[in-house]
């Protein structure tokens, strides 16, 4: 069958549902490129099989024993691993499976599903459970399992601090806000034990990604009947995904099991996963040690192991495109002033700036990174905003801060955050002292009270990044800077002509003249200096040469474990060492 | 003794950074990020290419800035308080000592922390920070030190010549409880001297790109691995610091505690 119409009200709606989860809007944008990508079978593509595809002259390692973890990955231990409960206990993100599971490209596919329909208008979704997979202890998984997994969520008495993302669920949110206690009311139904009907609120014909979410994963009601919050601890842990909980040593580890009841256990090499709970400051320590398999890096190991002759090759870079950029606010003292505003942007070299962040920023003379659609490299746009010191002292030529004197006391706001933010913006303060004589005071804050500050348009000059959610220029310029979006707005600086490109740009279908409009909006955009690129932003991690099976999505790039693409342990395998 | 050479020693570096340090503090070289110590660099060049002795320098005035500057606030308010509370006594007495022990249940660093995000990070609101909350100690010191010497002969002779209160208070008690507040003001400078620099190193003290030994450690050490350097250097200094402190406070008390030789 024809998925049914997503209509933008629709798509509110799950921003909303997505939001009450606590996943921002960059997630939502994810899903909605994921939506917006799904071609005629439409939620019910078929997963990539995990099944290894070896080189030749490689074989399979005996022993499949992997272990990642570090930079960041698993650095806290989880509170439990009952997804269903709350979705942000960080557990490990394979012991259980869901309905439907995001694939590399974030789009929904079915999985613990078979399959998936809806009515006409996306009102009632039916869900083929699959018959040939099991609960780690080799009881079925039923339809009845989600149907008393999702009641659960819902149930007040389970005070799930993430229920309302099943509000879309007819009665959902009534039975949570104890408006009525009769769970049978509540829209989720098992017809039988293989059929799932979800009746909604309304027409929602994006549930199947709600289904794939973490949110949506079942749990298993004999073990939380008889353990309660203990369901999850290794000893009593019944899990249905491709790996099960062998052991959990609180702060130290966690080691999975693959699940022989898992119906695509055949595809599914690793035998055994290790994930030590490590600190980011530990840092390749253990990569290097050889504990890791896999690992993410930050700044001082990448360049260590890139100098490393036999270590470089380990490296890979992986997606996460984003734009560093400095937002001088136009209604204040002295960036109101256009000509300072061009000062700055003309005072710095970025090619040497970026040199602190060491590796993981690239210079940047436009929003959109570079092998992106939309992306310039043209002498032109490379030239708006070009390094010129001499040029940018003569913009302050006729302002009060003529020659870099008299300049009030000005603040470089930042969040608090790792990614070399940091040290990139101290290299700015200094070389806008040197080109300048601009002084500045660096202002770290805590994410909350700088989001809300700079949606309040309240800081004097801001040091952010975009991180792109969906490869489109639309992303770039309209969800970032278009002048008439009330909320979450970062910069004061707003401009009729640039907004007129960027409506033209959405609503144009033909690709060409598209791009030439969002040309035209980073031209403005850099003349009348709105932002000051800087830096692209570039992530790496580590892998053994004896790691195989990282999946690419269409880019090319290689994909890893996150929290809406979960899906990296099934694919991987290792080989044979050399 | 040593330490007196050394606290004496850190105050001239202080005192004289502009004249002594190599390089301006905030001059960086992007072509020579993260070196170790050269001929160019004795300290090397920290991820900025900054000279890291250069930097530390700078470090020592605002430490000391910070040592001294906070036991100013300390000891204004310490002093009057503890003062009135033991000479007055009564309930003043038993209003101000609640106060002093309220104050006493709350952990210092948290409360100094909690303080900081409050005011937001910056030198002056350091001294606020670790003066409202360091002067309990000192209060509490000198209070004891009133009770003991109002109940002295002289005092009572002071008294029966007809002195005020006021005049007792000021020529004859405090005088006498000098030097144990001396002492804890000298043990004070090096607990500043270290909380500001534990606030710089989680972030919330001093913003760049001043800089400071707490904030050059606590940048370093996630380089400790490649850049050992970074870390290594402003932490000796800091504990040299303290030692040298600690020393010094232990002279002082030596020196004017006749029991004790």
């Amino acid at each position: 069958m024809a998925t049914p119409p997503i209509t933008d009200q629709q798509m509110d709606l799950l921003a909303e549902r997505l939001g009450s989860a606590g996943l921002g809007r960059r997630q939502f944008l994810l899903v909605a490129a994921g939506l917006a990508a799904m071609g005629a079978e439409g939620f019910n593509a078929r997963p990539v099989s995990a099944a290894p595809k070896l080189a030749p002259g490689e074989k399979l390692a005996k022993d499949q024993h992997f272990r990642y973890g570090g930079g960041g990955w698993y650095q806290v231990n989880p509170s439990s691993h009952d997804f269903n409960k709350d979705l942000y206990c960080q557990g490990q993100l394979t012991l259980f499976a869901g309905l439907m599971k995001f694939n590399a490209d974030f789009q929904a596919v079915p999985y613990m599903a078979e399959k998936v329909a809806s009515n006409k208008d996306g009102s009632v979704w039916t869900f083929t459970v699959r018959k040939d997979t099991r609960w780690s202890d080799g009881g079925p998984v039923s339809a009845r399992d989600f149907e008393w997994s999702w009641k659960r969520q819902l149930d007040p008495a389970t005070a799930a601090p993430y229920a309302s993302f099943l509000y879309d669920i007819k009665n959902g949110e009534a039975f949570n806000k104890k408006q009525i206690t009769d769970a049978s009311q509540v829209g989720v139904r098992a017809k039988d034990d293989w059929t799932l009907e979800v009746t909604l609120e309304g027409p929602r014909g994006y549930f199947p990604v709600l289904a794939a979410y973490l949110a949506a994963l079942p749990a298993h009601r004999a073990s939380v009947e008889k353990h309660g919050d203990k369901w999850t601890e290794a000893a009593n842990i019944v899990s249905n995904g491709p790996f099960v909980l062998e052991s959990w040593e609180h702060n130290r580890q966690m080691v999975l099991r693959k699940n022989k009841h898992f119906y695509g256990a055949k595809d599914v090499t690793l035998e055994k996963v290790t994930i030590p709970i490590i600190p980011v400051a530990a840092g390749a320590l253990p990569y290097d040690n050889n504990e890791l398999d896999l690992t993410s890096l930050q700044v001082a190991d990448l360049k260590r192991l890139q100098s490393d002759p036999r270590a470089q090759r380990q490296v890979f870079r992986y997606p996460f495109p984003g734009t560093w950029y400095l937002l001088p606010q136009a209604t204040k003292a002295p960036f109101d002033n256009v000509k300072v505003r061009r000062a700055v942007a003309h005072a710095i070299g970025r090619e040497n700036v970026v040199k602190v962040a060491q590796g993981f920023a690239l210079p940047a003379h436009g929003m959109i990174p570079p092998g992106f659609p939309g992306a310039l490299d043209d002498p032109k746009t490379r030239s708006l905003q070009k390094f010129d010191p001499k040029l940018a002292m003569s913009m302050l030529k006729g302002t009060p801060f003529e020659g870099g004197r008299n300049w009030p006391k000005i603040v470089l706001t930042m969040r608090d955050e790792a990614l070399g933010a940091k040290p990139l913006a101290e290299a700015l303060q200094s070389v806008l002292l040197e080109n300048l004589n601009m002084k500045t005071e660096l202002e770290v804050l805590e994410p909350r009270v700088f989001r809300e500050r700079l949606w309040k348009q309240d800081l004097q000059f801001v040091w952010i990044r975009w991180f792109m959610d969906y490869p489109d220029p639309h992303n770039e310029y309209f969800d970032t800077f278009y002048g008439k979006k009330t909320t979450g707005r970062r910069q004061a600086w707003t401009n009729e002509a640039f907004d007129r490109e960027l409506e033209a740009g959405r609503d144009t279908r033909d690709v060409k003249k598209r791009l030439e409009h969002y040309a035209k909006a980073e031209e403005i955009m850099q003349t009348d200096v709105g932002y000051v690129p800087v830096a692209w932003v570039v992530r790496y991690g580590a892998a053994k040469p004896w790691v195989r099976g990282i999946q690419k999505n269409k880019q090319g790039e290689l994909v890893v474990e996150g929290n809406i693409y979960v899906d990296m342990l099934p694919h991987l395998y290792v080989i044979e060492r050399v | 003794m040593v330490g007196l050479v050394v606290v004496l020693l850190m105050c001239f570096v202080a005192v004289f950074a502009e004249v002594l340090a190599p390089y301006s503090y905030t001059k960086t070289n992007f072509s020579r990020l993260n070196e170790p110590p050269s001929r160019d660099y004795w300290l090397g060049t920290d991820q900025l290419g900054r000279d890291l002795f250069s930097r530390m320098i700078y470090g020592a005035r605002i430490s000391m800035i910070v040592g001294l500057g906070a036991q100013v606030i300390v000891v204004l308010i310490g002093v009057p308080v503890g003062a009135l509370s033991g000479f007055v006594g009564g309930r003043l007495d038993l209003v101000l000592t609640r106060l002093i022990d309220v104050m006493y249940a709350f952990p210092r660093l948290l409360f100094v922390i909690l303080l900081m995000s409050m005011l937001g990070a910056g030198l002056t609101n350091i001294f606020v920070a670790i003066g409202l909350t360091g002067w309990v100690f000192i209060a509490r010191q000198t209070r004891a030190q009133m009770l003991a010497i109002k109940e002295k002969e002289f005092v009572d002779g002071a008294r029966a010549l007809g002195a005020s209160r006021l005049r007792i208070l000021a020529r004859h008690l405090l005088p006498n409880a000098l030097t144990p507040i001396i002492v804890s003001v000298t043990f004070g400078i090096p607990e500043a001297i270290f909380t500001e620099a534990a606030l710089s190193f989680i972030g919330v003290g001093i913003n760049p790109p001043t800089p400071s030994w707490g904030q050059m450690v606590g940048e370093g050490q996630q380089y400790l691995r490649t850049y050992w350097h970074l870390c290594v250097f402003p932490s000796i200094a800091i504990a040299a610091t303290m030692l040298a402190f600690t020393f010094l406070g232990d002279g002082v008390r030596d020196a004017f505690d006749p029991r004790q030789q």
